[in-house]
């Protein structure tokens, strides 16, 4: 059994494995083939109510902009404190588990924001997303910090924080906020590119 | 005073650091997402204490707790978005000055800056009686709710700069080119 090779770290273990697969993918040939055969949902997303909106109705397009900054700004937030306190440097009197679970409530209800208007927005410019490579490193970006996050991150810290490896906390601290500021870097490149 | 803040901007649109930054394409592009990226810090950090006074998030960490220490991270990144925000309107002054988007943004962050000087003033007075609760008495969660408000705008105000539909060189209404400040006869835009 996994379990007993891997001790109580099997599912950061097996999660780890499936984003460095991620990884390995992306950089390889092999993506070329998904790229090609994904084409037609990219199509058809500009033909959607939110591409023919995001297009058609710059307005709109703008307003969900600004509320996806806001989703950004509040996932930063929940991070930078959550994350913070992992390592110590914020609120360093409070509780963590309190810090830790809170933060996390706010997390998920920002990342539900960036994701509704980031579809909306990627629906009006499909095809242009389609063929910028800073996109997919965004989606890549995107989907190692989802995976990190409810994967390796949440079930964790759901441990008594005692008990785990002072060095095993500050690198999922560290690296939980460079995931996300790197997701948040490549999402502003995109607006730079093409 | 419209004539004044074009020609101000137009000299220094006509400085060679102004000239450089704006036709820098990577130095301006890196300006511009530091600007945006620090949103997570300095608004992240804001909202936190806002809707920690609503009762939204945190609701059972002293809210004195929250103002305090996240103040410190909150202040670093208002800084850097000062001196990026500043560098932007250096890059491209004579649009800035005239768009209706950034007038509007400005006077909110004034208004931004009042309610925040009101919303501690009442918080330091008061935060020994009910700092533990859950929700901020009324008074401080309309300031929290202000807050709110006032920086949304800021960020869609800030968004809508890019948007030429107010620009000075194209026809407007009279309403708009009195809030864009727009000088008869100018060349530049």
């Amino acid at each position: 059994m996994p379990t007993s090779i891997f001790g109580p770290y099997t599912r950061t273990i097996f999660t780890g494995a499936v984003i460095t697969g991620l990884l390995l993918f992306s950089f390889t040939y092999a993506r070329v083939g998904v790229w090609i055969e994904v084409q037609p949902f990219f199509e058809w997303m500009e033909t959607t109510w939110f591409g023919l909106i995001g297009k058609t109705w710059g307005a709109a397009f703008a307003s969900i902009q600004a509320i996806h900054l806001i989703g950004l700004a509040l996932l930063g937030g929940s991070v930078i404190v959550g994350d913070g306190r992992v390592l110590g440097l914020i609120l360093a009197d409070v509780p963590a588990r309190t810090i830790i679970d809170r933060a996390h409530k706010v997390f998920f209800w920002a990342l539900m924001t960036l994701l509704a208007t980031g579809i909306f927005m990627a629906c009006g410019v499909a095809m242009k997303l389609y063929y910028l490579p800073v996109y997919w490193y965004k989606m890549l970006a995107l989907c190692t910090g989802v995976f990190f996050h409810f994967y390796i991150r949440k079930p964790l810290l759901q441990r008594e924080l005692e008990d785990i490896n002072p060095w095993l906390l500050k690198a999922v601290g560290v690296s939980s906020v460079m995931i996300w500021f790197t997701v948040a870097a490549t999402g502003r490149w995109i607006g730079f590119s093409g | 005073m419209d004539e004044l803040i074009y020609n101000f901007a137009v000299w220094l649109d006509d400085t060679r650091w102004s000239a450089m930054l704006h036709e820098s394409y990577y130095m301006y592009n890196w300006v511009e997402s530091t600007h945006v990226m620090t949103l997570m810090i300095s608004l992240g950090m804001l909202f936190l204490i806002d809707l920690r006074m609503l009762g939204y998030a945190l609701p059972d960490v002293p809210a004195s707790k929250i103002a305090q220490k996240l103040s410190i991270p909150m202040a670093f990144g208002f800084t850097v978005m000062f001196i990026t925000g500043i560098s932007l309107f250096y890059a491209v002054p004579v649009r800035s000055a005239q768009s209706v988007w950034f007038r509007v943004k400005m006077v909110l962050l004034v208004a931004c800056a009042v309610n925040a000087y009101l919303f501690h003033k009442r918080m330091n007075e008061s935060v020994s009686s009910w700092d533990n609760d859950a929700r901020a008495p009324s008074r401080i969660r309309h300031g929290a709710a202000l807050s709110l408000g006032f920086w949304t705008i800021v960020v869609i105000c800030g968004r809508f700069i890019a948007y030429d539909w107010f620009d000075c060189d194209y026809d407007q209404s009279g309403f708009i080119e009195f809030v864009a400040g727009c000088v008869p006869g100018q060349e530049r835009f």
